[in-house]
């Protein structure tokens, strides 16, 4: 078939040397952005679900599926919007993800950690790439941010579930303490003095859900997927009205 | 111009390094930032004692006291009807581990129901946990109401030359070390699953160029990716199906893994009951307080406290100590800190009601700032301890009206 001039024409612009602008300014913005979206991203996350990411004893199977892949979801959106936009990368998410992961297990370590000397196995941050991956993957193959908010929410709450339940499993196994028996993650929350933070503030599950035969996990998760949406939208928001737009009215052709 | 404003930045660097390195470390934990009406008609602290104050790490003292909420409780927390609390341990973060505790006899590992007027005797046996010396408070933590301390005392944890675990036994068998329990395993998914993610970037972002693509892409629409110019290619699209399908090959590995490595798990438990009554409370009631006024004396620092004290049972009472927020005072006859006199004495005989005057002359009713002269409420609330010559034992409250005197 005959390529049309417009389409070589673009072709050659993809691989267009330019004088001043070679790969090291690709190297400075993906670096240093890294910072700052890494913070966004973090802060983010804490201001919407802290407590559910700081301590293995929030990691419940009712509130903490609902509440963080909505908080985390966010400024994953909005990278995506923007790298698609700008570059056709389908790595918002996962930039997000892998930035986000860096400045909170350097906060974990230095600040829950080293200054205040609470175990790593009891203050791990919940992952959130292997998440993002799908969720690049889904915008990669639809082209679409409507398929990617309805199909990539959902399948990036699912998949942050599962791949974050792996490293939670070894600390819902029951244990004997105090005359009673409850789980590991209950005894870290429990043995591990937080004093600003008594155990009634804890905001778990208590058990007025409603649940189908008792399965408290699935109904949480599809309503977590469900709210992971309305998560999605917001960050398109952010990058849309928020980032592209301004940069919109400054620049002649956008 | 630049020389001036290097000059500048230098000195404010300087400036900034002598306010950060002059800073006294933190001595206590903000009880005082509390309004001395609320520390003293929440919660009453009798009998509070450390078993000891040094201790290795791993090694356990015990904590042990009563702890009564006050009838006086103010209306405007908890909307005056404190419902939920928590018991536990105020230090600086987990210097200190909580490893048993028991509420009026019985194990209580998490939150009580609770209610105005009822007392607590607790008991919380806490091991030591990292080296150094710590400010260590017992603490009654109430819904609606905030967290109020108990009487602290330094402890000092040294370290432990045969090493430190934390140990805690499994149901299904088999004793772990909580300090690092499954530690290694799982640093190790998290840095795999990160390690994907920074592959998926760098296969993006160190083979294609970024910035200089925004030439293409404003030129076409969004819902393409550029395949036909070369943006994305058809080994693009392949090369991250195999990402995706490792990702997911990944994710079931590990799901089986920890389905069979650790086939029993529950959820996270919530464990909330009302602790039975503790033998005092059941005590027959034989001491009254009434009528009591105060007043503070700056000059000499002294609290002086007069209260109608009623003796309704059939054996001589004693005045044993008084208690107001944290701060306890023992009967004696010298004046001074931690000393209380009673006038005309510390006895009442039965079926007598006495004027007593109590004299508190310790400085320490300003340095914890419980003189509450300058505050909305001026109230002096505390908790009497009387003992008959049967051996019993009455809490009896009492809240005085401060008379404050403006020289």
């Amino acid at each position: 078939m005959a390529t049309d001039a417009r389409t070589l024409e673009l072709r050659e612009l993809v691989n267009k040397k330019y004088k001043y602008i070679d790969r090291k300014w690709d190297a400075v913005f993906w670096i240093t952005a890294a910072f700052v979206v890494g913070a966004a991203a973090d802060i983010t996350k804490q201001l919407f679900a802290g407590d559910w990411d700081f301590w293995t004893d929030w990691k419940d199977r009712q509130w903490w599926p609902i509440i963080t892949p909505f908080a985390i979801i966010i400024i994953g959106s909005a990278l995506q919007y923007i790298q698609w936009l700008a570059w056709r990368f389908p790595t918002g998410m996962t930039y997000t993800a892998v930035a986000m992961f860096l400045a909170t297990l350097i906060g974990r370590w230095i600040q829950w950690g080293a200054f205040v000397y609470y175990p790593m196995n009891f203050v791990w941050p919940a992952t959130m790439v292997a998440a993002a991956i799908f969720a690049d993957w889904v915008l990669l193959k639809t082209k679409s941010f409507v398929l990617t908010s309805i199909i990539g929410s959902m399948l990036f709450a699912f998949t942050w579930w599962v791949s974050n339940y792996v490293p939670l499993a070894p600390y819902l196994q029951p244990a004997e303490w105090m005359d009673r028996v409850i789980t590991v993650a209950d005894i870290q929350g429990i043995e591990y003095v937080r004093s600003q933070t008594p155990e009634y503030l804890r905001i778990i599950e208590h058990g007025s859900l409603r649940t189908f035969l008792g399965e408290t996990q699935y109904v949480s998760l599809i309503f977590g997927a469900t709210v992971a949406v309305a998560g999605y939208w917001v960050g398109q928001f952010i990058g849309r009205a928020l980032a592209i737009w301004p940069i919109g009215r400054f620049m002649k052709k956008w | 111009m630049l020389r001036r404003y290097r000059r500048y930045l230098w000195a404010a660097l300087v400036a900034g390094a002598l306010v950060v390195s002059s800073a006294l470390p933190a001595q206590a934990h903000g009880e005082r930032a509390q309004e001395a009406f609320l520390r003293m008609r929440t919660i009453g602290w009798v009998d509070v004692a450390f078993s000891k104050d040094t201790v290795r790490q791993g090694e356990t003292f015990t904590i042990t006291g009563t702890a009564k909420i006050l009838d006086a409780w103010p209306t405007n927390l908890a909307k005056g009807n404190p419902n939920t609390g928590y018991i536990a341990v105020i230090a600086p973060g987990p210097v200190v581990m909580l490893k048993e505790r028991t509420i009026n006899g019985v194990s209580a590992p998490s939150r009580i129901d609770i209610q105005k007027g009822r007392i607590y005797e607790f008991s919380m046996t806490v091991a030591g946990r990292r080296t150094g010396r710590w400010h260590v408070h017992p603490s009654f933590s109430v819904k609606g109401a905030g967290t109020l301390l108990g009487p602290g005392q330094w402890i000092t944890v040294q370290e432990n030359p045969d090493g430190f675990t934390n140990d805690v036994k499994l149901v299904g068998g088999g004793t772990i070390n909580l300090e690092n329990y499954q530690l290694t395993f799982t640093w190790i998914w998290l840095v795999i699953t990160f390690l994907i993610g920074l592959a998926w970037m760098i296969y993006w972002t160190v083979p294609k160029r970024t910035v200089t693509n925004l030439a293409v892409t404003s030129q076409i629409p969004l819902n393409t990716d550029g395949m036909a110019y070369g943006l994305i290619t058809k080994k693009d699209h392949r090369n991250m199906n195999w990402f995706a399908i490792g990702t997911a090959l990944l994710l079931v590995a590990g799901w089986l893994y920890q389905a069979n490595a650790f086939p029993t798990k529950m959820p996270l438990q919530v464990i909330q009951f009302a602790p039975p009554q503790p033998a005092i409370a059941e005590e027959a009631v034989f001491a009254k307080a009434a009528g009591a006024n105060a007043q503070y004396d700056s000059a000499t620092k002294t609290m002086t406290m007069e209260v109608d004290v009623t003796n309704s049972g059939s054996a001589p009472m004693e005045l044993k100590e008084f208690t107001a927020a944290y701060l306890k005072f023992t009967t004696g006859t010298t004046a001074g800190p931690g000393v209380l006199v009673a006038a005309p004495q510390a006895t009442v005989d039965p079926g007598a009601t006495t004027k007593l005057t109590l004299t508190m002359k310790d400085p320490v009713w300003e340095e914890e700032l419980l003189v509450p002269i300058g505050e909305s409420q001026l109230l002096v609330t505390g908790i009497m301890v009387f003992e008959n010559t049967e051996g019993k034992r009455n809490l009896t409250e009492v809240e005085a009206n401060l008379q404050p005197r403006f020289e």
